[in-house]
């Protein structure tokens, strides 16, 4: 846990000291320009910026002093560090998610949530492939009825929209 | 006489066809956030709202309130059955209501607090009639000084309320107000922190941040740790015995008045009510060791409190546009998707729609009832859907959410990286509530600031010279060295070191 906190308010730190930066210096390799502090009117855009900044870089190394001087965790405390099955679901959502943000709009939304929830039921540990395809389609086509033909929610129909079409999909 | 007016005028447009539909929709739909663990009502009001992107602001604001007082009913339902909380507040209701269930006497347990939960939703909104309109007009008066004090006392109590470490909830906040940054500057309308994105130009979506620290990483918490197998008990018989009646009579009206108060008070959470009020009972009692053990006043107080909080958190919310809860910053980011800005100008540009909002509130309490007391049995059965299935509905429906907001995948990925970095939080135990509360705040609270300098001429004693704003600012101050000296009462802390 300490160890943890300390890297969280170390990342902290690095974060309001980049965003200071940033508003006052700007740098122009990532399309930045420095922030003015003020203007003919009053404080500029970097007044709110720096003065946050210069809280959380003040608050920041208070905390780490504070963490610094905990003391160390009992033996038995237990560990941050999912064991090994769970982490690989957590893992396996992370990854899924980023491929389904990815596949969204190049595959469109009942093929992107088909593959997602049969995908993640699997890696959560549902092998039973009929509750799977089932879930799996009631879930993409039944979704995707009810929001884009129902609600009239824009979702990214893809490509192959002329397939699932004759389908009823 | 008024507000008599305004109120059977808002009656009438919420009893109509669509409103009560739209209400009752939104009542299943919390009450099924509440009682499924993993989704809690701030990442469950936020993932439904793509549901009310093609309804008129008053019907989507009627369903999406729906949702968050649905979710905090709905939430009781696990506590009692599985000793899991199905929202943060019904934490409390796990150790009497959980208890009650191994002793038989489940069905009492959540009968209670479905009367309990509807006597001091009803009460507060009775209450909120009655207050709402003299604060707004009161409110009317404030200029940007005193709303700039006004926001900045609301965060200090968010942030001194929040956790075990006072730095780290103010962190939070200013992490939170950071994030807020990113984007077009509210006063003179330059691009910060974009860096060329055109994104990031209307800066990061509330809604998917929130679906991500909220609704993604408790997924992700629920994939380490799946919740355990639901306890059988008796749901038939959910009407109490005559001997908790009169157990539970005084728990309810205690619990009504202190979580309508609590309620009052922006950054006011929604556990701090509930644990207060189980302390309460526990101190009046005549046999305090039944507590622990089974005893219905831990379950009637605290589900009481419960509610009448969440219907009297909606006074700051509408007549001032302070939410007291990462949950009513999410309905005030729906108000704002809508077009609408919570706040006391509200009631005088649209009168009809902010009391028909509170007109359906009491509807609302009754679908609950209803909902609740006869249906308690379909509610238990759902909580034997394997989680595997209530996670992948959920991420599925962050994935729709975050996307359709703005039609942008940019989002579905804000949504990801803020659910990795909610999740790595959570395991540390920061708190998160001032951060969302920091981002909702963050361009009003800059905005207010700036104004105030523009109209001093940059002399900071313009927030002394105030009396109002001296005051909260006063009261901010208090907050946070009571909390920094750690005088605040003990139980309170522990309610918020949770």
């Amino acid at each position: 846990m300490k160890l943890g906190w300390l890297i969280a308010t170390v990342c902290l730190v690095c974060l309001f000291g980049f965003t200071m930066a940033l508003g006052m210096l700007g740098f122009p390799i990532l399309n930045s320009r420095p922030l003015p502090m003020k203007d003919a009117l009053g404080p500029g855009p970097g007044f709110f910026p720096f003065w946050l900044s210069l809280i959380g870089l003040s608050l920041g190394a208070l905390l780490l002093i504070e963490v610094a001087r905990e003391p160390a965790a009992a033996p038995d405390t237990p560990s941050l560090v999912p064991e090994r099955a769970p982490a690989l679901r957590i893992i396996a959502i992370v990854v899924l998610l980023a491929a389904a943000a990815v596949a969204l709009e190049p595959l469109g939304f009942r093929l992107t949530a088909f593959a997602f929830i049969a995908l993640t039921m699997l890696a959560l540990g549902l092998t039973s492939p009929l509750p799977v395809a089932i879930s799996s389609l009631l879930g993409s086509v039944g979704v995707f009825h009810v929001f884009y033909q129902w609600l009239k929610v824009p979702l990214p129909i893809g490509p192959y929209d002329y397939v699932l079409k004759p389908f009823g999909l | 006489m008024e507000t008599l007016d305004h109120l059977l005028a808002g009656l009438s447009a919420a009893m109509s066809m669509q409103n009560l539909a739209f209400a009752l929709a939104g009542c299943v739909l919390g009450t099924l956030v509440g009682v499924l663990p993993g989704v809690g009502p701030a990442a469950g009001t936020a993932i439904l709202i793509p549901l009310t992107f093609n309804l008129d602001p008053a019907g989507a604001i009627i369903m999406l309130s729906a949702i968050y007082y649905g979710a905090m009913y709905g939430g009781t339902i696990t506590s009692v059955l599985l000793n899991v909380p199905g929202e943060a507040a019904s934490v409390i209701t796990c150790i009497d209501g959980y208890q009650m269930a191994r002793n038989g006497r489940g069905g009492a347990a959540l009968g209670i607090a479905a009367i309990g939960s509807f006597i001091g939703g009803t009460f507060a909104v009775f209450a909120l009639v009655v207050v709402a309109a003299p604060l707004a007009s009161l409110a009317l008066k404030f200029g940007p000084p005193e709303f700039f004090a006004l926001m900045l006392f609301g965060l200090c109590l968010v942030t001194g309320l929040a956790g075990r470490s006072l730095i780290a909830g103010i962190l939070m906040t200013v992490v939170g107000l950071l994030i807020a940054m990113i984007g077009i500057d509210p006063v003179r309308g330059a691009p910060r922190f974009t860096f060329g994105v055109p994104d990031l130009y209307d800066g990061l979506g509330f809604i998917p941040v929130v679906m991500g620290l909220f609704g993604v990483a408790e997924i992700m918490s629920t994939a380490e740790k799946p919740y355990r197998e639901v306890i059988k008990t008796n749901l038939k018989n959910i009407l109490p015995n005559r001997e908790e009646w009169n157990a539970s009579i005084g728990p309810i009206i205690r619990g009504t008045g202190l979580g309508f108060f609590l309620g009052l008070i922006p950054g006011v959470g929604a556990i701090i009510p509930t644990f207060m009020s189980y302390v309460m009972e526990k101190r009046l009692s005549k046999t305090p060791e039944r507590f622990g053990n089974g005893a219905i006043e831990g379950v009637a107080g605290p589900e009481t409190a419960n509610n009448a909080y969440a219907n009297a958190a909606m006074v700051p919310l509408l007549t001032l546009g302070i939410p007291s809860s990462p949950t009513i910053a999410v309905l005030m980011g729906a108000f704002i998707i809508n077009g609408l800005t919570p706040g006391p100008f509200l009631f005088v540009e649209k009168p009809v729609l902010v009391w028909t909002i509170i007109a359906s509130f009491f509807i609302g309490n009754i679908m609950l009832l209803i909902l609740n007391l006869p249906l308690v049995g379909f509610w238990a059965k759902i909580l034997e859907v394997p989680w595997q299935y209530v996670c992948v509905g959920t991420l599925l429906f962050c994935i729709l959410g975050a996307y359709s907001i703005n039609q942008s995948v940019f989002d579905v990925w804000v949504m990801l990286g803020f659910g990795v970095i909610g999740y790595l939080l959570r395991k540390l135990d920061f708190p998160l509530a001032p951060a969302i509360l920091g981002l909702i705040l963050g361009p009003q609270l800059e905005k207010s600031l700036r104004t105030s300098l523009e109209m001093s001429a940059g002399d900071f004693t313009i927030f002394l010279t105030r009396p109002i704003t001296l005051s909260l600012l006063v009261l901010s101050a208090a907050v946070l060295v009571v909390t920094a000296l750690n005088l605040a009462p003990k139980q309170l802390r522990q309610a918020t070191d949770d």
